[in-house]
C-alpha cells in the first residue's frame, strides 16, 4: 500500500480534525503492515495497472484500493484553481491514452475526459464514470458527487472490481484495501450523524453548491437560493434579487455558518465573505479539490465536516483547511 | 395603477445596494462617454475607440491575475494603448487603421493570455466574461471614487479642449492656421478617450465600450449639428439607455430563466441599438416629409424619395395629402 507521506501543514488543524485525522491515518497505517503479508507481492517493482483520475480525490481512492499494483496520475489536483474553468492539454491526452482505469466524475464537471476518450479509443482501456455508476441523470443540477457520503464507497468497489480484472491474482489484496477503505470513513459518517442529532435543520448559507451533498447528509438546511450557488457555479453574474437574498442571511444573522468555496472565488464570493465577518458569523472553507499535501480524502471530508461542526457548536472560523 | 408599475420596476430595485452602485457608476460612465463620444465620432476615431476597448481587455484581465481592482487595470492599459497609437502615427488618416489594428491585435492577445494563467493559477472565477462583456451588477461600491475621478479627468479635458478639438475636427490645415497646436490637441484628447473607453469597458465590458461610445453620439449627432448640443444630448441618451438597461435586467430576474437574470451589458446595449434606430426612422421621415413638400411645392419633382431610404410609399403619401 503506497501512501504519500502525511505531513500536515502548520496552517491546518483544528484539533479535532488533527485528531480524527490521526485516527484514520493510523487505520490506513494499519493496512500498509498488513497488505504485503496477504498480498503474496514478489519482491522488487510489481507490474503497475497505469490509472488516471479526472480529480484527486478519486485518484486518491484509486490508490487506497490498488496499493503497489496501481501508478496513478490526478488530472486536477491544484486546489489554487477553478476546475469548472480548467482547460486540457496535451500532457492530459496522453496520460489518459496510456491508462488502462480511468476514473471520471460526469455530469459535465470534466467532460473533456470523455473527449480525450473518444479520440483515442482502447478496448482495453476501462472507464469508471461515477454519474453513471450513480445511476444519475444529466439533469442532476450539482455534480460535485464526491461529497455525497454514499459516492466514494460505490467508486472504490468499482475501482477493487476493475483492478481484480486486470490482475486477478491480487483480488484478495484489493479486497482487503476496499475494507479497510470502507471502515476509515466511518469517522466521517459519524461526524455527520453528530451534527444532525445536535443541530437539527441547523441553516447555514454558501457561496457554490460544492458541499452541497455533505450538507444535505448532516441534516443542515442551505438557505442560499439554488439559482445563486448555481450562477456563481457557472460564472455568471448573479442578479441583484439574489445577492440582496444572501445578504439578508448574513448581516440578519439568520444562518449559523457560511459555506465558502475556496476555490470559486470572484468579487461577489468576497464580498459574502466580508459581509460574514462583518456579521461574526462563522465561515467554513471547503474545496473542489483534495488539498495536499497532508489530506486523504477521507480525512479531507473529515476535516470539512469537524469545521462545520466546529462553526455551528462553537462559532468557530475555519475558512482554510 | 400600482400593480402596473411594480411589474415596470420590480420591488427592491431602488433599495438594492447592487442596483444603487450599478445606476451611480454605469450613469457617469455613460455620461462621460457620450461627450467624449460626440468628438470621437466628429473626428473619425470611432474604430480608435473600439481599439482602445480591445486593449484595454489585457489590462483588466492582468488586473484579475494581480487581484487588483480591474478598473487601474482597464485604465493603465488604455492610456498605455493611447501612447502607442499615438507614437506609430494614429493622427494620419492613412496610417489610422493600420496603426489601431496592430496594436488591437497584440492587446486582445495579450488578454487571452493573461486569462489563460489566470484559469490555471487562480480561484478567481469569470474573468472572461467579466472582461469581455462587463459586470455592471458586480462593481464594488470601492471603486465608485475612481471611476468618478476619471470620468472628471477625461471632461475637464474636453472642456478645456473645446474649441481646438472643433477646430481640428473640421480639418488640421484649418486649426493650424487658427493657432491650434493640432498634435498636443489630437494626444491630450486620445488620452482622454483612453480613459473614457476604460471606464465603459467596466462598464459593459471591453468589446462592448464601443457600444456606449459612439451608439449615444452617433444618435445625437443625427438629432442636431451643434457639437455642444450634441454632446449634452449623447450624454442624457446614454445615461438613460443605462439607466434603463439595468432596469430591464434587474426586471430580467422574473423572466426565464426564472431566478437568473439576462446580463445587463446586452439590456444597455439593446436600448442603445433602439434608440438609434427610432432616430434614425423618425429623421428619415422627417426627410421624406420635406422632400414630399419640396416635390408637391414646385410640382416637378413630386413624391421623389429621399436618395437612400427605402420608400414605403404610405407615410409620404399622407404627408403628401396633409400638406396639400
Amino acid at each position: 500500500m503506497r501512501i504519500r507521506a502525511t505531513s500536515r501543514p502548520s496552517r491546518t488543524a483544528v484539533a479535532a480534525t488533527a485528531v480524527a485525522a490521526t485516527a484514520v491515518a493510523a487505520l490506513l497505517g494499519g493496512a500498509c503492515a498488513t497488505a504485503p503479508l496477504a498480498g503474496a507481492a514478489p519482491s522488487g517493482k510489481p507490474r503497475t495497472v497505469v490509472a488516471v483520475a479526472a480529480e484527486n480525490g478519486y485518484a486518491d481512492v484509486i490508490s487506497q484500493i490498488g496499493g503497489r499494483y496501481v501508478t496513478v496520475t490526478a488530472i486536477m489536483s491544484n486546489p489554487n484553481t477553478d476546475p469548472h474553468t480548467f482547460e486540457s492539454s496535451a500532457r492530459v491526452s496522453r496520460e489518459v491514452g496510456a491508462a488502462r482505469l480511468v476514473v471520471q466524475n460526469g455530469l459535465g464537471y470534466d467532460s473533456f475526459m470523455t473527449r480525450i476518450e473518444q479520440a483515442s479509443p482502447s478496448s482495453s482501456r476501462k472507464v469508471i464514470d461515477v454519474q453513471r455508476l450513480l445511476g444519475l441523470p444529466d439533469s442532476t443540477p450539482n455534480p460535485h458527487l464526491w461529497y455525497k457520503p454514499t459516492t466514494m464507497p460505490a467508486v472504490a468497489k468499482a475501482v477493487a472490481k476493475v483492478l481484480t480484472h486486470f490482475q486477478p491474482a491480487h483480488a484478495a489484496y484489493f479486497q482487503r484495501d476496499l475494507q479497510v477503505f470502507d471502515a476509515s470513513l466511518a469517522p466521517y459518517d459519524r461526524e455527520l450523524a453528530r451534527i444532525k442529532s445536535a443541530f437539527p435543520h441547523a441553516m447555514v448559507a454558501t457561496t457554490e453548491p460544492v458541499a452541497d451533498y455533505m450538507l444535505q447528509a448532516a441534516g443542515v438546511d442551505d438557505m442560499t437560493p439554488w439559482a445563486l450557488q448555481a450562477d456563481i457555479m457557472n460564472t455568471v453574474d448573479p442578479p441583484p434579487q439574489g445577492v440582496s437574498l444572501q445578504d439578508d442571511l448574513l448581516t440578519g444573522r439568520k444562518v449559523g455558518a457560511l459555506v465558502y468555496n475556496e476555490q470559486v472565488t470572484s468579487s461577489v464570493t468576497e464580498a459574502f465573505l466580508k459581509l460574514a465577518q462583518a456579521s461574526r458569523i462563522p465561515v467554513v472553507g471547503v474545496y473542489e479539490t483534495m488539498p495536499t499535501p497532508g489530506y486523504h480524502f477521507q480525512t479531507w471530508m473529515l476535516a470539512e465536516a469537524d469545521a462545520l461542526y466546529d462553526a455551528l457548536a462553537h462559532r468557530t472560523s475555519s475558512p482554510k483547511l | 395603477m400600482g400593480g402596473f408599475w411594480s411589474h415596470v420596476v420590480e420591488p427592491g430595485f431602488f433599495q438594492s445596494q447592487t442596483v444603487q452602485v450599478a445606476l451611480l457608476v454605469g450613469g457617469v460612465v455613460a455620461a462621460i462617454s457620450g461627450v467624449v463620444g460626440v468628438f470621437a465620432v466628429l473626428r473619425g476615431q470611432s474604430f480608435a475607440g473600439h481599439a482602445f476597448g480591445d486593449i484595454s481587455a489585457a489590462g483588466g484581465a492582468g488586473a484579475f491575475l494581480l487581484n487588483i481592482s480591474p478598473l487601474f487595470g482597464f485604465l493603465g492599459m488604455s492610456l498605455v494603448a493611447a501612447g502607442c497609437m499615438e507614437a506609430i502615427g494614429v493622427r494620419r488618416v492613412r496610417g489610422r487603421d493600420v496603426a489601431t489594428g496592430v496594436v488591437l491585435g497584440a492587446g486582445l492577445g495579450t488578454s487571452a493570455l493573461f486569462l489563460y494563467f489566470n484559469t490555471t493559477l487562480h480561484s478567481t472565477s469569470g474573468a472572461a466574461i467579466s472582461v469581455l462583456f462587463g459586470s455592471l451588477f458586480v462593481i464594488s461600491s470601492s471603486t465608485v471614487p475612481a471611476v468618478v475621478a476619471s470620468a472628471a479627468g477625461a471632461l475637464a479635458i474636453v472642456l478645456l479642449l473645446y474649441r481646438p478639438l472643433l477646430l481640428s475636427s473640421v480639418g488640421d490645415d484649418i486649426a493650424a492656421s487658427r493657432g491650434v497646436a493640432v498634435r498636443v490637441t489630437g494626444a491630450v484628447f486620445l488620452l482622454a478617450m483612453a480613459a473614457t473607453v476604460a471606464l465603459a469597458a467596466i462598464t459593459i465590458g471591453a468589446i462592448l465600450s464601443t457600444a456606449l461610445l459612439v451608439g449615444p453620439a452617433a444618435t445625437a449627432l443625427r438629432m442636431t449639428k451643434r457639437p455642444g448640443t450634441a454632446a449634452a444630448s449623447a450624454a442624457a441618451i446614454g445615461v438613460a439607455a443605462t439607466w434603463l438597461g439595468c432596469l430591464l435586467a434587474y426586471d430580467s430576474y422574473y423572466w426565464p430563466p426564472v431566478d437568473h437574470g439576462w446580463p445587463v451589458s446586452f439590456c444597455i446595449v439593446a436600448v442603445i441599438l433602439i434608440s438609434y434606430l427610432v432616430v434614425e426612422v423618425a429623421r428619415s421621415h422627417r426627410l421624406r416629409n420635406a422632400s414630399a413638400r419640396a416635390g408637391s411645392a414646385d410640382q416637378t419633382t413630386a413624391a421623389a424619395p429621399h436618395p437612400g431610404v427605402p420608400s414605403h410609399g404610405g407615410p409620404d403619401a399622407l404627408g403628401a395629402s396633409r400638406t396639400d
